[in-house]
């Protein structure tokens, strides 16, 4: 998560509606419409697949900026070296750069991220895999980890994948904090370099939506290139402004 | 503020493990799917085309008798898998709709190219063995 967004809003729980749901596709559902999280940052970043490949090695670039009605102008940015070290683990090192208030743009936290995939792929009814992320502040003794699933569904020519995430965070200069995200990306496979998706992310008190489109452009053996653009645009009373996401992504 | 670590959060997890095996059940563990086999070597696939049902899920076993790794690769099936030299590799397809769906091998995609057809016409059925989870 970037911290950049660290906001406070102290949300009443609705106990009677979390413990009502105990059935696997209301445990989504729930993440969506829930208010249990306190917000504390932003939950749009990117949408995981639960896919990993033996020997895959990447480096990628994230950024993120949001522009909210003039209130503020945020840009992070991610750099990420990831790796597998198993047929169906993947790790992943990341060094989080955000903008300051002063227009400054400093190293902000680093991050460990594990990708489990659980299933093959189209083995079952869906593929399954799971996360899990340790993120610490830089300067702070603030820390973060976050686990979570990750689902993917093909639909013909579609895929559906969803990220439901539990988030635990703590340190000198935050409250400690269970959160809860969601995100879902809806995406058309027309080709290889240009596949249109929906995304959606819940969670924090934050709703957004938006167009998104990614591909891959394919050299020699396993290298090839990844790249994804979002614009998601906040749709509930607490989710204002647009957030712009890019990714690039070599794999080689 | 006040922290959710104050709210019940042991309800929550409950709530969420039960939810979490709830998901895992779900499998179709018990389901029998088609066998189809497919062997690589010197960088051919063989057979080249093949032909499988419409609207099933198949389970495609890929033997790769070369010395070098391979990875098959497919959009429109949409579906990676590396190949390990001298190994086989377990492949799950479909359901699809009737037509051709083009594979490759990364490595060496001039020559091992290949084609799977989907059709509804009724096919000669394979060996039908249990789902397992090799690799």
């Amino acid at each position: 998560m970037f911290t950049f967004l660290r906001q406070r809003f102290l949300i009443d729980t609705d106990i009677s509606l979390i413990s009502s749901v105990l059935c696997s596709v209301l445990v989504f559902s729930n993440i969506v419409f829930s208010n249990i999280a306190l917000a504390d940052g932003i939950v749009v970043d990117k949408v995981y697949h639960p896919y990993v490949l033996p020997n895959e090695r990447e480096v990628e670039w994230r950024m993120l900026a949001q522009r909210e009605n003039g209130v503020s102008n945020d840009l992070a940015q991610r750099f990420a070296y990831g790796q597998s070290v198993a047929d169906n683990l993947m790790l992943e090192f990341y060094l989080i750069g955000e903008r300051d208030s002063n227009d400054n743009f400093t190293l902000s936290a680093y991050e460990i991220e594990a990708r489990w995939m659980m299933t093959e792929q189209g083995q079952y009814w869906a593929d399954w895999g799971m996360l899990f992320e340790v993120e610490k502040e830089h300067q702070e003794n603030n820390w973060e980890v976050t686990s979570g699933v990750i689902m993917e569904k093909e639909f013909g020519r579609t895929s559906l994948t969803l990220n439901a995430f539990l988030i635990y965070e703590w340190g000198d200069t935050i409250d400690d904090e269970m959160e809860t995200e969601f995100r879902l990306q809806y995406r058309f496979r027309h080709l290889e370099q240009f596949q249109p998706a929906i995304e959606v992310y819940s969670g924090e008190n934050y709703l957004g939506i938006g167009p998104a489109f990614m591909g891959v452009q394919r050299f020699s053996g396993q290298k090839q290139l990844k790249w994804e653009a979002a614009f998601i645009t906040g749709v509930n009373s607490e989710s204002q402004g647009h957030i712009l996401r890019l990714a690039i992504e070599y794999e080689f | 503020m006040s922290s959710t670590l104050t709210r019940p959060k042991s309800l929550f997890k409950v709530q969420f493990i039960i939810s979490y095996i709830l998901l895992m059940a779900s499998y179709n563990v018990f389901a029998q799917r088609q066998e189809f086999s497919i062997t690589l070597k010197d960088h051919l696939f063989y057979p080249a085309e093949m032909t499988i049902p419409a609207n099933k899920k198949i389970k495609l076993i890929i033997d790769n008798q070369d010395d070098s790794v391979e990875e098959f690769d497919s959009f429109s099936l949409n579906r990676e898998k590396v190949l390990f030299p001298k190994q086989k590799a377990t492949i799950y397809i479909g359901p699809l709709s009737p037509g051709r769906y083009d594979f490759f091998g990364e490595y060496h995609p001039d020559s091992a190219r290949g084609v799977i057809i989907v059709s509804e016409a009724d096919l000669p059925i394979p060996a039908i063995k249990e789902v397992d989870n090799a690799n």
